[in-house]
């Protein structure tokens, strides 16, 4: 990560829920922390509706500090792979504890989105 | 901008009209307040019936035709958010608790001193803009509950309530809902040659447009599970329907199986829905493996696989939703799978009813205090000894 300078920080911490973006070298890395749920999940989405530029080409989830997501948080994350399909972007999700992967399984997540083990491996993935 | 606050100036003394417009001249100036003017109750009340836009009235008491606490009591039927400030003699205390007892918010007294008035005026202004600012956000929430009161009827109306069953089997489902939360449904199918189609379903969202996904959901499983006898085949279907005009990417996890009571043969396909639990005569316990599908409604052009499992005399399939096992105890600790399937360890369902209050009274005990975030459903199916 040394390569990516930290352009751009917004840090939401109304509810249990944070989402921290960082642009740089052409790759937007949005880092979810705590809990999504119900309460929260139009929050996450105008979280990532307002960070995601029209011009983002790869976009990267970055999972590893989220601590439950409910099926209302997963939808905001279906949104989002929507929306980057339409422009063309390339999206994955990376760093994912074992909990959140599970959800990612069993909901078949895994199957419309790429799941990366790290930061680095993700957008080694998305740049090749 | 803001509009200038409307008072309306009620007294029978002639020379108090010039005196407050001069007086009071820089607000008025400044686009702050407004003031008019009646001599009487009477034409007080005529004045608030005309004039919409009324906020405060000033009123003193001792009038001709109507005085100033009669008034009082008639100012809440024109509008009950106006405010009232009543001009006293000094140290009539009598008049004044009975102003402040039909609905004065404060007074001043004569002689007037306008640098108190200006500061009553302003801090009764203050209350009302408060007060109304108040009244907007209980709309708004009278407004969201209406909502969710929908969604949680149309929720509640689409769940069967009386379950096929006989000497072959029991079936038993129940859902209770979480506050303002709904997206959990059952249902279940009679198809041809007895066989029983079940399905237990999570839609994403919450609010009236999740109840309405949920209910062209329940609809389209419906028709599709009558058209055909293959789940893989029918949870196809419905994604595809789901899939058109989905701009809101709303979606619906699914289980839908069908059972055959005459050999307790079970054919289920997921479609990104918890696996479901078989629980053995003996206490032992089966997850049933994934199909390879994924939730309804995310993407068309998806296959959706199917198992084929066979429940021996004695054991009992629990369908459920993620309400159960991830409904949170005091310490955030999840129930959990390992759990949910533990319940039955020493003492093997009997029956499927019985079994179904078991798994919730386990759930309840489990979280104690701690709100319920999502609604909890499930749904049992207990294949009886021959």
């Amino acid at each position: 990560m040394a390569s990516v300078a930290t352009m751009e920080t917004t840090t939401e911490e109304t509810g249990a829920m944070g989402v921290t973006f960082e642009r740089g070298d052409g790759v937007l890395i949005a880092k979810t922390e705590g809990r999504v749920d119900g309460a929260n999940a139009r929050e996450f989405q105008t979280d990532l509706e307002d960070a995601i530029d029209e011009s983002d080409r790869v976009v990267v989830l970055d999972l590893e500090h989220l601590t439950y997501i409910s099926s209302a948080g997963l939808r905001v994350i279906l949104l989002t792979v929507k929306m980057l399909r339409k422009q063309e972007a390339m999206f994955s999700v990376c760093s994912l504890p074992d909990t959140i992967r599970e959800v990612f399984e069993i909901s078949g997540f895994d199957k419309i989105i790429p799941i990366h083990a790290s930061q680095s491996e993700a957008i080694a993935a998305l740049k090749a | 901008m803001q509009r200038p606050y409307k008072i309306l100036v009620v007294d029978d003394e002639p020379d108090l009209e010039p005196l407050v417009l001069q007086r009071m001249r820089r607000n008025i100036r400044s686009g702050q307040y407004e003031f008019v003017f009646a001599q009487n109750g009477v034409e007080a009340l005529k004045r608030l019936n005309q004039d919409e836009g009324i906020d405060m009235v000033l009123s003193d008491i001792n009038m001709p035709q109507m005085d100033g606490l009669t008034l009082l009591e008639q100012i809440p039927e024109v509008d009950p958010n106006i405010r009232s400030v009543i001009v006293s003699a000094y140290g009539d205390m009598k008049n004044i608790r009975t102003a402040m007892n039909r609905g004065a918010f404060d007074f001043v007294t004569k002689p007037l001193d306008f640098e108190d008035l200006r500061v009553t005026i302003e801090r009764t202004l203050q209350h009302l803009t408060e007060w109304r600012e108040a009244l907007a956000v209980r709309d708004k929430l009278v407004a969201l509950q209406n909502e969710l009161d929908v969604a949680s009827k149309m929720q509640q109306s689409i769940l069967p309530t009386r379950f096929p069953g006989g000497d072959d089997y029991q079936l038993f489902a129940n859902m209770e809902p979480a506050r303002n939360v709904g997206g959990d449904f059952f249902d279940v199918v009679r198809l041809e040659n007895s066989r029983i189609g079940l399905a237990i379903a999570d839609v994403s969202d919450k609010g009236v447009p999740a109840a309405l996904f949920m209910m062209s959901s329940r609809t389209l499983l419906k028709g599709a599970a009558i058209g055909s006898p293959e789940p893989g085949d029918v949870l196809r279907e419905v994604n595809e329907l789901l899939n058109e005009d989905n701009e809101a990417a709303m979606f619906v996890t699914v289980l839908y199986a069908v059972f055959n009571p005459a050999n307790g043969e079970l054919v289920y396909s997921n479609g990104g829905h918890n696996p479901p639990v078989i629980v053995h005569a003996d206490g032992s316990f089966t997850v049933l493996p994934l199909t390879g599908g994924i939730a309804l409604g995310m993407l068309p052009d998806i296959e959706y696989g199917q198992k084929t499992i066979t429940l021996s005399p004695g054991d009992t399939a629990i369908l459920y939703t993620d309400g159960v096992t991830e409904a949170m105890n005091a310490d955030d600790e999840e129930f959990g799978l390992e759990r949910l399937c533990r319940i039955f360890a020493d003492a093997p369902p009997k029956d499927a009813k019985e079994a179904n209050s078991t798994i919730f009274k386990a759930v309840h005990d489990f979280a104690g205090y701690t709100p319920q975030s999502d609604d909890i459903t499930c749904l049992t199916l207990r294949r009886s000894e021959d």
